[in-house]
């Protein structure tokens, strides 16, 4: 992203909240021991579905954001709502500095499934009661815009305020859409993407995705790039991300985490996994190009890993056909074998994984996932000692999206 | 019969409709506080109004979900609620 040097978007804050970990720090711990916390399905009123296993975020506690908001808005937000809180207080931006100039700071999430508990408790009143028994919050609270409405409103951040609805790879767009707004003068963006899909509605509408696991054994449900591959494991939580004007951070004394430095996006049709081949290539071309980056310096890839063989396939030539025969070497990565997919969540919560792989030097593993069976140099087992500077993060919806997200390393 | 709504039952229906903790004998005491100080929203009060219309099985007045106090709320229903006794 050619921006002036001062204005290139920083990442100064990282909140997460995720099935294995509630707090940056715990998540890190978790990613990088490459611990699986997939699970058998416990949410209320999903155990006997079609769907056995996911990710789920057991250790959320509800009463981190205040009662009026559990009220009047859906898991996903609270996931965003606390996501917020820990990456606002990462990157030391507390109440008095953002509402010293509420205009500077916006808000962009990217939501894939929206509210849907809350939305399937209000249509039960619909077609239960009828419409005089539907609460009024159900016209805001299970739309996509929500979580960043409600971020907006709950922290009194006046600046620009969007959502991306854009598939799954959303949440990489989200980031850049951050950063675009970043180098258009905004200063800070609290940017991310939070899902809880899984409600007895929500997952309902997954059983009709064909790449949605059905396999009832956590360690067996997830594993991509195998032989026994047999589509992904959904989860819920994700992160919020503050990006920042580099400017900015310098001038108020934040630590710089990474660079947002290349993204590009392509579209190639819903479940063309052959096709995504092409588009998730020429995405990472671009994103390479916007970044300045050339092939040889990508030092390790955070992968889509859809668990399908076919979109598995795809995705390992699309490496070699945009970095060449790096594209064999580079060691590539998928955490979310251990943590599931959290639809637009998932490629922000490795774009955490990335800024800390970065910052630890250390490559995270991908659990559950032995004996790779294409030609890319997976990192399994243990994390891996490195010195990675450049991460490219890579993310395909099922709807036919795919991004590409170029990170370089901040100040540690 | 003749039915009124008193501060409990406001305080229990901003609760149970928004999630705003309010005590009823604020709502007593300072019934000119606006909802907004005590951080009911347009929407909430719409809930609350709904609420009431279905235990009561009788409309409220349209001007019900726009009042601005506990006070004028409470004067406007309660003598709705009167009236179609």
């Amino acid at each position: 992203m050619s921006a002036t040097e001062e204005r290139r978007a920083a990442v100064t804050g990282i909140g997460v909240v995720a099935p294995n970990g509630i707090s940056t720090e715990t998540f890190w711990k978790s990613t990088q021991e490459g611990i699986s916390v997939l699970d058998r399905v416990t949410r209320e009123g999903c155990q006997d579905l079609p769907l056995k296993v996911a990710g789920e975020v057991r250790a959320f506690d509800p009463a981190v954001v205040e009662e009026r908001f559990l009220v009047q808005t859906d898991r996903f937000t609270h996931f965003a709502m606390a996501a917020a809180d820990l990456a606002l207080e990462d990157a030391r931006l507390g109440q008095a500095d953002t509402a010293a100039d509420p205009y500077s700071i916006g808000v962009v999430t990217a939501s894939g499934s929206g509210g849907g508990e809350f939305g399937q408790r209000e249509l039960q009143q619909l077609w239960g009661k009828g419409s005089r028994f539907v609460g009024p919050y159900q016209s805001i609270a299970w739309f996509y815009a929500a979580s960043t409405g409600q971020i907006s409103i709950r922290r009194g951040l006046k600046g620009p305020c969007s959502v991306v609805a854009s598939d799954e790879a959303g949440g990489l767009d989200a980031l850049a859409h951050a950063a675009r707004a970043v180098r258009r003068g905004t200063d800070v963006m609290v940017a991310g993407s939070t899902e809880a899909p899984l409600a007895p509605y929500s997952v309902v509408c997954q059983l009709g995705y064909g790449e949605l696991s059905g396999e009832s054994d956590p360690a067996r449900a997830y594993r991509p790039f195998t032989d026994a591959a047999c589509g992904f494991v959904p989860a819920e939580g994700g992160a919020m991300l503050v990006v920042e004007a580099e400017r900015s951070a310098r001038e108020r004394g934040a630590e710089v985490r990474a660079y947002v430095a290349g993204h590009a996006a392509t579209f190639t049709g819903a479940s063309r996994w052959e096709e995504s081949r092409e588009g998730l290539a020429q995405a990472v071309r671009n994103a390479l190009a916007e970044a300045g980056c050339a092939p040889e310096e990508v030092d390790m890839v955070f992968a889509d890993a859809l668990g399908v063989p076919e979109a598995d396939r795809a995705e390992a030539l699309a490496l070699v056909d945009a970095l060449g025969d790096h594209g064999r070497r580079v060691p590539v990565t998928a955490p979310k074998t251990g943590i599931g997919r959290g639809y637009c969540a998932a490629p922000v919560l490795d774009v955490s994984a990335a800024v800390l792989a970065m910052e630890h030097g250390l490559i995270p593993p991908t659990p559950n996932v032995v004996d790779v069976c294409h030609d890319l140099d997976l990192v399994t087992g243990s994390a891996r000692v490195a010195e990675p500077r450049t991460a490219l993060v890579l993310s395909r919806g099922l709807m036919g999206s795919n991004s590409a997200l170029v990170l370089r390393h901040g100040d540690r | 019969m003749n039915v009124q709504i008193t501060e409990e039952e406001l305080a229990a229906l901003m609760k149970k409709a928004a999630g705003i903790t309010v005590a009823p004998e604020l709502l007593r005491k300072q019934p000119a506080t606006p909802f907004e100080t005590l951080g009911l929203d347009s929407l909430g009060l719409l809930g609350i109004v709904g609420e009431l219309e279905n235990r009561h099985g009788t409309p409220m007045p349209p001007d019900a979900e726009r009042c601005k106090t506990p006070q004028a709320f409470l004067d406007l229903v309660n003598s709705a609620l009167m009236a179609g006794a």
